[in-house]
């Protein structure tokens, strides 16, 4: 008798549930949910390079002028038509005469202007300012309507690619405070935004371009990976960006990609023992890489040999990895320690709870396989802010030798956004102090074309084989849960941005 | 009556202001967000021009009076990563995590005083030690490693309810479940226990000499006695509860105030942090003056010494 009622509940329930979803699809034909990690805090067209932001915001509501192939990092033009350098300083933009913006004014390159300046106003701390538009100033010149001259202070050949970080937005965006009600020119208007719950985007009737296959997008977030992968095996949603390794259990549905991050550990290169490139070389000798794929992170990890990914103009394809070799390392420090150098002082691995998944296992692995080849290390686990305290200089004067693990994210299609941050002597980030790096570094970041490439590689290379300031480690993949009912190929920029019209339906 | 209010206002308010003196202090003792607000490549001035321009540099004693000064205004200051104001982004959870708590606490109360009168009824009976085994693996069981295995089983195996969200009546079905289970737990021993103290006493021996049914005086004569620990625990439990139960709000995706803590703290948001404290802190006073007032109405003892 109970059981009955019991089983009758549940058939009532599945009816029910049943009936629901019925209810709803006819509804939700052209409409996708999208699973994220978290709740953008922001939608301020400003920090659309902030990847929470850029994901549901960059070529969904805002535009940007140029675009860059996730493959191999080719410009192409989106709002902009043409492009090209006037003379060292200059470069003139024609844009697009047929785009209007969601609040119905015309865009311009009044607009564009705006939207340069809005961007560079320092009270806003926008990202996009903060992460491309930094060591040169940049000046626009409306020529007229549809063409303008942007005008930089020092020669900078990625003006095109720079513009592809910079979101184009109405000119009634207010200029002195972040929004939370983004203009922009794109196939989709920001039609609710319910904090905490969800984030609609309807499309947009009047966009210039052809009209996008998926009409309305629903935002949701889950902060559990396991939860986000369920959502989308259910049906409740479509697409979850990023799933852990441990989730992505079905190959109908789940896919993998290089996500343009690299994770490594960097050697401060300033402090004895760590200043002698034999002890620097026997910490990557003695580690063991490939006993780290496929177990305690995916086997579709690449071993790196520099920062950047394979189709970033600058990746030097030429690099080989340090063998493990631990009797290698042994002799190395031998060798070093003949010399004076005082192999045995204590170095701190220092590491970050969460910096990527499966990175605690990852320090604890580099943990055993140094103290095997006879390194005296310890481990110091940080959080954020404590991990933001010591990567910045001025570095401490006392602090201990230590080697420090990094995560780093270039999928902007050109080394510049790494190199000068990370390694020229002057940056707030750099272990190194190479005159002839600098040099190879000022030259890449002045050079066109191929020049520019081989510049970059050779950096690329002195820093791997002569200058050895990092243990890398790996090119990182993410895993993308696509609902079978859709059409979506997650790339390299599914980490930053997921454009809506790229998705079509089985 | 008015006078024990006024007297517990007072009270709360001197304990709100400690609270959240040592709220100030401890959030600003790890630093200040700008770090993480700014991307990585930000240089050493920009992150000192974005400090200085939302006074992180000030003295401790000068932000603090700057707070309480606000704070007295009903102004809490704007939320950094939400660029908006932080009382709004608190008052916004709190129904949420409200009507959790509420929900979950109705339906514990209920449940426990069955189930703890039952057992209580006859000790060491069949009923009584599956009772006892049943909650006590409640009242320790981890609420995450609940929460995930209820999603799989019920949500994607079955597919009776939506795995997380908050929307129709059928997504309150697993966060309300996972989240009753140890305050029933914890609830039903405590009725228990109590119960069986009452049912050996002596009005109880003369409600059954006199020839009360079973039923009348388990529910009538001793329930009514045992009630007051009951009581005190679930408003414990509430008070926790209001808190923000965020395990199952995170797991569950719910916007509860928990949650928006939690985010607050990781990110160093202090407006937001501050904001929610006062909020919930509030809130548990209410609790509070509710929890006493029903003691006075269970126990005419109380009433007459708050009289």
């Amino acid at each position: 008798m109970y059981l009955k009622s019991v089983s009758r509940l549940a058939q009532g329930m599945a009816a029910a549930t049943l009936a629901l979803g019925i209810a709803t699809t006819g509804a939700m034909a052209e409409s996708v949910t999208i699973v994220l990690d978290t709740e953008p805090d922001q939608m301020d067209p400003c920090q659309t390079a902030k990847s929470q932001v850029g994901k549901v915001n960059r070529q969904n509501i805002v535009e940007t002028l140029t675009e860059i192939d996730p493959v191999d990092g080719s410009i192409s033009p989106r709002l902009a038509t043409s492009w090209e350098q006037v003379d060292d300083l200059t470069w003139r933009f024609v844009l697009r005469d047929d785009v209007t913006f969601h609040d119905g004014s015309p865009f311009t390159a009044e607009a564009v202007a705006f939207s340069l300046e809005r961007t560079m106003v320092e009270d806003l701390a926008c990202e996009t300012a903060i992460k491309y538009f930094t060591g040169f100033e940049i000046e626009a010149n409306v020529i007229n309507d549809f063409t303008i001259d942007f005008v930089t202070s020092v020669p900078m050949p990625i003006v095109p690619t720079l513009f592809s970080t910079l979101a184009i937005m109405g000119t009634a965006t207010p200029i002195d405070a972040i929004t939370r009600d983004p203009i922009g020119t794109g196939p989709f208007v920001l039609s609710e935004w319910l904090p905490g719950q969800r984030i609609v985007l309807e499309a947009f009737d009047g966009y210039w371009g052809e009209a996008p296959v998926v009409t309305s997008a629903t935002y949701i977030w889950r902060t559990d990976s396991a939860v986000r992968a369920a959502m989308v095996a259910t049906g409740e949603a479509d697409i979850a960006p990023t799933i852990a390794v441990q989730d992505a259990t079905d190959p109908a549905m789940d896919f993998s990609y290089v996500n343009g991050e690299t994770t490594s550990f960097r050697i401060d290169a300033l402090v004895a023992p760590l200043d002698d490139i034999r002890v620097r070389r026997a910490l990557n000798h003695a580690i063991d890489r490939e006993a780290m794929m496929g177990t305690i992170l995916s086997e579709n990890v690449i071993i790196a040999n520099q920062l950047v990914v394979p189709g970033i103009n600058g990746h030097n394809p030429d690099l080989t990895p340090f063998d493990y070799d631990p009797d290698l390392a042994r002799q190395l420090l031998d060798e070093a320690r003949a010399d004076g150098v005082d192999v045995d002082t204590e170095i701190v691995l220092i590491g970050r709870y969460n910096i990527y998944p499966g990175s605690e296992e990852v320090i604890q692995a580099m943990l055993a396989m140094y103290q095997d080849v006879g390194f005296n290390v310890t481990l110091k686990m940080t959080d954020a802010a404590e991990w933001y305290e010591i990567v910045f200089k001025p570095f401490a004067e006392d602090r201990a030798p230590n080697v420090f693990q990094t995560m780093h994210d270039n999928s902007k299609g050109d080394a510049v956004f790494t190199i000068a941050s990370k390694y020229r002597s002057d940056s707030n980030q750099s272990t190194t102090d190479s005159p002839e790096l600098d040099a190879l570094i000022d030259r890449a970041i002045a050079a066109t074309g191929d020049e520019r490439r081989d510049t970059f590689q050779e950096a690329f290379r002195m820093i791997h084989e002569d200058l050895v300031t990092d243990v890398d480690l790996f090119h990182m993949v993410g895993f993308t849960r696509v609902n079978p009912r859709l059409d979506f190929q997650p790339s390299i920029a599914t980490n930053s941005e997921l454009q809506l019209a790229q998705i079509a339906f089985n | 009556m008015l006078t024990f209010i006024f007297r517990r206002l007072v009270q709360a308010a001197i304990a709100l202001f400690a609270l959240l003196s040592v709220v100030f202090v401890l959030a600003r003792l790890t630093g200040n967000p700008t770090n993480l607000y700014l991307p990585i490549e930000a240089t050493r001035e920009t992150r000192e021009r974005f400090a200085e321009a939302r006074r992180f540099n000030d003295p401790l004693h000068e932000q603090f009076l700057r707070f309480i000064g606000d704070a007295l205004r009903l102004d809490f200051g704007e939320s950094v990563f939400q660029a908006r104001p932080a009382l709004t982004v608190a008052l916004e959870a709190f129904p949420v995590t409200l009507w959790l708590a509420l929900c979950t606490m109705c339906l514990a109360a209920i449940l426990s005083v069955l189930i703890g009168a039952l057992a209580a009824y006859r000790p060491n009976g069949i009923f009584d030690r599956v009772a006892g085994v049943v909650t006590l693996i409640g009242a320790s069981i981890p609420d995450f490693w609940l929460a995930l295995v209820a999603i799989l089983f019920f949500a994607v195996s079955l597919g009776w309810v939506p795995t997380s969200g908050l929307g129709g009546p059928l997504s309150w079905i697993l966060p309300v479940s996972v989240l009753l289970v140890r305050p029933l737990g914890v609830l039903t021993q405590v009725v228990r226990s109590s119960m069986i103290g009452a049912l050996s006493s002596p009005y109880v021996k003369t409600a059954r000499a006199k020839g009360a049914s079973p039923r009348r005086v388990v529910f009538v004569h001793a329930l009514r006695n045992a009630l007051l620990p009951a009581v005190t625990v679930a408003g414990d439990l509430i008070a926790g509860f209001l808190n923000g139960a965020v395990v199952v709000e995170t797991i569950f995706g719910w916007p509860g105030i928990g949650n928006v803590m939690m985010g607050a703290i990781r990110q160093r948001d202090f407006a937001v942090i501050q904001a929610c404290i006062v909020v919930v802190a509030v809130a548990v006073f209410v609790v509070n003056i509710l929890v006493d007032l029903s003691y006075s109405r269970l126990d005419p003892r109380i009433r007459s010494r708050q009289a």
